[in-house]
C-alpha cells in the first residue's frame, strides 16, 4: 500500500486502501499497523487534521481493530 | 608509589589466599583524597595493594567489620570491627604489568594500601590492542575502559546471566556490536539462535536473517530458513519424523530403507567426498523421504487381490472415488492411498477377493505421524525445504554447500537464525540439529581457510535454559556439551545467555570460561554461578543481587581480573526488541507510537474469529492484512 508522508511527532506516513477500507499507519519507530474497516471519510479527516497524532489518539485508537504488520 | 595517603592498615593473618587486615586508626575517617579524587575506604569489591619488595600484590576486599576478625583473636577482641578480609588475586612487578596468580605471600605486618584510579589503570588498562574490545567502563572509575580479550572470549566460551530486566539483551547487543565492527574484524563470524525473534531489529544491517515464514514485506531482508531433513542423522530424523519405534526390528527396517535410498541417490548423482562403500545411514545424502514414506505405507496398510499372479505388492487394490478414479494418494503432498476393504467371504468371486498383504510392516503409527507432518505447512521448513527438496531419485537443485554458505559464509558478520516459528515440540531437536550440522562442517574442514580453526565461529544461544535444560536429555544439550568440551580446538565458541542459570546443564555452565553476571536475585541461580566459576572469588557473587541495571561483573579468562562493569548500551536503534507489552503508556496518547494497552478504550466489535484464524493457520498475520 502506498503511504503519504506526514509531519507528526509520532506518525511517519499514512496510507489508505478504499476497496478494503484499510488504513495503514507507519510510526516513526518503524512499526506499521493496519486498521480495518475504517470509512473513507475518517481517512480524509485524518489527513486534513491539524495534528494527525491527536486525530489518531481520539478518533481511531479504541474505535477500530488493527493488526501489526 | 609508597604513599602514606593510601595506607589502610597492616596484614595480621594469612590463610591461603585469604588475608586478614587490621585497619589503621588514621584511615578510619572513611574517606581518603588522592590526586584530588575521593575514595571510600573498605568498599567490598574494591582493590587493595600490598607492596612486598619489588612486587605489588593485589587483592579484593571481601569482608569488612566484626566478622573479619581472625578466629584466634575473636575471643580477645569481641568488638574488633577494625578488620577486613581480602582475597589475593595477582601481582605486578613494580611499574610492570599485572598478572593473575601470586608468587609469594604477604606476611604479618606488611602494609596494605588503597588502589587509586591511576593504579587501577595499571591493572585493567590494556594497550590499545585490536584483540581487546571495549564493552563499557569500570563501575567506579569512568576513565578506565572495560576491555575483554576476544581470543579467550570466543574460544573458551562464555555465559551471560541475569534476571529479566537486568540488561542481558543489551549486554549481548553491546558485545555483538563490538565484535561485528567491520573495520576491526572484517571476517567476524557470529551465529545467533534467536528464539523470540528479538535481534533482527538491532542488527539488521550487519546480519543476514533466516526465518521460517520469512516476511517479504518486512523492513529488512529476510531469508527463508530451511533445514533439509536429509542432512540429519538417523536418530535426529526419526525423532522429528517417525517418532519412537515399537521395537528394534521396525527401526532396522526403516534404517535399511533409508540407507538404500541414499545409496541409490548417490549412485545416480555422485558427490565429491562420498562413496558407496563408506556411506552410512547418517551421511548427508539427499533422498526422497516422501517416496520412502509412500512405499512403506503401501507395505503396511496395503490390500491386494490374490487371483492375479505375481507378487502381492504388485496387485494392490485401491479404493475409487465417485468418479471411478483410484485413490492412490500422493507422496509429494503426503496424501496416503486408500485401499479397498478386505473381502474374503465365501460368496465373493475369486477375482473380487481382497486380502491383507502377507507379512505387512508394523509401522502404522509411525507412518501416520510422518504423513501428517508431510502435510502440515509449519513443518515445511524441514520436509519441503525449498530448493533442497530432493526429487524421487535424490536429485536436488541446491546442495549443502549453499545452505552452509548462507548460514556461516555470507558477506555479513552476523547470521540470525530466527527460530520463533519452530513448533515448540521440536525446538530442542531443531537446535540440536543446527548445532550438529555446524559442528561437523567446521570440525572436518579444520584445515581449510573457511574451516573453524581458521575462521572461528561464535554461536550465541539466547534463552538457553529452554533447550539446555538439565531435566531432559534433549539433543541440543548433548550437542552443546560437545561444543563446550571440544569446540575450542575446532574454532567453535559458545555464548550462553540465560536468566535461569540453575536450569542449565551444569557441565555446560562449568565449561564457560568467561561470565558476564548481571543482577541475579534468585539464590539458587547465584549458587549455580558461584559453583561454576573457578576463581576463589566467590564473595564477588554476593554482590549480584544489588547490581544496577546494565551493570555486570565480568569474570573469567577473557578479563585479567573480575571487573564490575557498566555496560555501554548500544544506540537506541541497535537494541534488541525484547520490550514487554505496555500495559499503560507513559507517553501522552497523542505522541505515543503505541496502539494498545489498558489505557485505551476497547474497540466496539472485537472479532475473535480473526484471533482463532491466526491460531488455526499458525500464522500471526490474518488474511485481511493487505500485503
Amino acid at each position: 500500500m502506498e503511504r503519504e508522508h506526514v509531519e507528526s511527532s509520532n506518525i511517519e506516513s499514512i496510507g489508505y486502501d478504499s476497496d478494503n477500507q484499510t488504513l495503514e499507519i507507519a510510526f516513526l519507530n518503524g512499526s506499521i499497523y493496519q486498521y480495518f474497516d475504517v470509512p473513507e471519510h475518517i481517512h480524509q479527516e485524518m489527513m486534513d487534521a491539524d495534528s494527525q497524532g491527536k486525530y489518531l489518539a481520539h478518533q481511531i485508537k479504541g474505535h477500530y481493530r488493527y493488526s501489526k504488520v | 608509589m609508597m604513599n602514606d595517603d593510601t595506607y589502610l592498615g597492616s596484614v595480621q593473618d594469612v590463610n591461603g589466599t585469604t588475608v586478614s587486615v587490621s585497619i589503621s586508626k588514621d584511615s578510619l575517617t572513611g574517606f581518603i583524597y588522592i590526586d584530588g579524587q575521593g575514595y571510600r575506604i573498605g568498599q567490598i569489591g574494591s582493590f587493595i595493594r600490598i607492596p612486598i619488595g619489588f612486587v605489588d600484590l593485589f587483592g579484593i576486599i571481601s569482608q569488612v567489620g566484626a566478622s573479619s576478625v581472625p578466629d584466634s583473636l575473636a575471643q580477645s577482641q569481641p568488638n574488633g570491627n577494625r578488620w577486613m578480609t581480602l582475597q589475593l588475586i595477582g601481582e605486578a612487578q613494580r611499574n610492570g604489568t599485572f598478572q593473575r596468580g601470586i608468587s609469594q605471600y604477604p606476611t604479618i605486618g606488611d602494609e596494605v594500601h588503597l588502589v587509586s584510579e591511576k593504579e587501577l589503570e595499571r591493572i585493567y588498562g590494556q594497550p590499545d590492542k585490536p584483540y581487546f574490545v571495549k564493552l563499557g567502563h569500570i563501575a567506579n572509575a569512568e576513565s578506565i575502559p572495560a576491555l575483554v580479550d576476544v581470543n579467550k572470549l570466543i574460544t573458551r566460551h562464555s555465559a551471560i546471566v541475569g534476571t529479566t530486566g537486568s540488561g542481558k539483551s543489551t549486554t549481548v547487543a553491546s558485545i555483538l556490536n563490538a565484535l561485528s565492527d567491520n573495520e576491526r574484524y572484517p571476517s567476524a563470524r557470529i551465529l545467533i539462535l534467536d528464539i523470540h525473534g528479538e535481534y533482527a531489529q538491532a542488527l539488521h544491517d550487519r546480519a543476514e536473517i533466516f526465518k521460517i515464514g520469512a516476511n517479504r514485506t518486512s523492513k529488512y531482508v529476510e531469508n527463508e530458513l530451511f533445514i533439509p531433513y536429509w542432512a540429519l542423522n538417523f536418530d535426529e530424523l526419526c525423532e522429528i519424523s517417525f517418532g519412537e519405534f515399537a521395537n528394534e526390528k521396525d527401526r532396522n527396517i526403516v534404517l535399511e530403507r533409508i540407507q538404500k535410498s541414499k545409496e541409490e541417490s548417490l549412485k545416480k548423482y555422485s558427490k565429491k567426498g562420498a562413496n558407496i562403500d563408506a556411506l552410512s545411514v547418517d551421511s548427508p545424502i539427499p533422498f526422497s523421504l516422501n517416496h520412502l514414506w509412500y512405499q512403506l505405507y503401501l507395505e503396511t496398510f496395503g490390500t491386494y487381490n490374490k487371483s492375479k499372479g505375481g507378487k502381492p505388492i504388485e496387485n494392490l487394490v485401491f479404493d475409487v472415488d465417485s468418479d471411478g478414479v483410484e485413490l492412490k494418494g500422493n507422496p509429494i503432498s503426503g496424501i496416503p492411498p486408500i485401499f479397498k476393504n478386505v473381502m474374503v467371504d465365501a460368496g465373493v468371486a475369486a477375482a473380487d477377493k481382497v486380502n491383507y498383504l502377507p507379512n505387512p510392516l508394523n509401522l502404522g503409527k509411525q507412518l501416520s505421524l510422518l504423513g501428517s507432518k508431510l502435510r502440515i505447512p509449519r513443518y515445511n521448513f524441514i520436509f519441503k525445504p525449498g530448493k533442497w527438496t530432493p526429487d524421487e531419485d535424490g536429485k536436488v537443485e541446491k546442495d549443502l554447500d549453499d545452505l552452509l554458505k548462507g548460514w556461516i559464509g555470507s558477506k555479513k558478520p552476523i547470521t540470525i537464525l530466527d527460530l520463533s516459528g519452530v513448533p515448540n515440540d521440536i525446538l530442542n531437536t531443531i537446535i540440536g540439529i543446527v548445532l550438529r550440522i555446524l559442528y561437523e562442517a567446521l570440525f572436518w574442514s579444520k584445515d581449510l581457510s573457511q574451516g573453524g580453526r581458521h575462521r572461528p565461529l561464535l554461536i550465541v544461544m539466547e534463552e538457553a535454559h529452554i533447550y539446555l535444560n538439565d531435566s531432559f536429555k534433549g539433543m541440543a544439550s548433548k550437542t552443546v556439551q560437545r561444543i563446550v568440551k571440544e569446540g575450542r580446538k575446532y574454532g567453535i565458541g559458545a555464548m550462553i545467555v540465560s536468566q535461569r542459570p540453575s536450569e542449565i546443564n551444569s557441565t555446560i555452565l562449568s565449561q564457560c570460561g568467561t561470565f558476564f553476571a548481571l543482577r541475579l536475585a534468585n539464590s539458587t541461580d547465584r549458587g549455580h554461578i558461584t559453583g561454576a566459576i573457578s576463581d576463589s572469588l566467590e564473595s564477588l557473587t554476593s554482590m549480584l543481587p544489588i547490581l544496577r541495571t546494565g551493570e555486570a561483573i565480568i569474570l573469567g579468562e577473557a578479563v585479567k581480573l573480575p571487573m564490575r562493569t557498566i555496560i555501554e548500551a548500544p544506540p537506541k536503534n541497535r537494541r534488541p526488541d525484547s520490550q514487554d507489552p505496555i500495559v499503560y503508556d507513559e507517553i501522552p496518547e497523542e505522541d505515543s507510537q503505541n496502539t494498545g494497552g489498558w489505557g485505551i478504550k476497547m474497540e466496539d466489535n472485537p472479532k475473535y474469529d480473526e484471533l482463532v484464524e491466526t491460531w488455526r493457520s499458525q500464522n500471526p498475520t490474518i488474511e485481511k492484512v493487505i500485503k
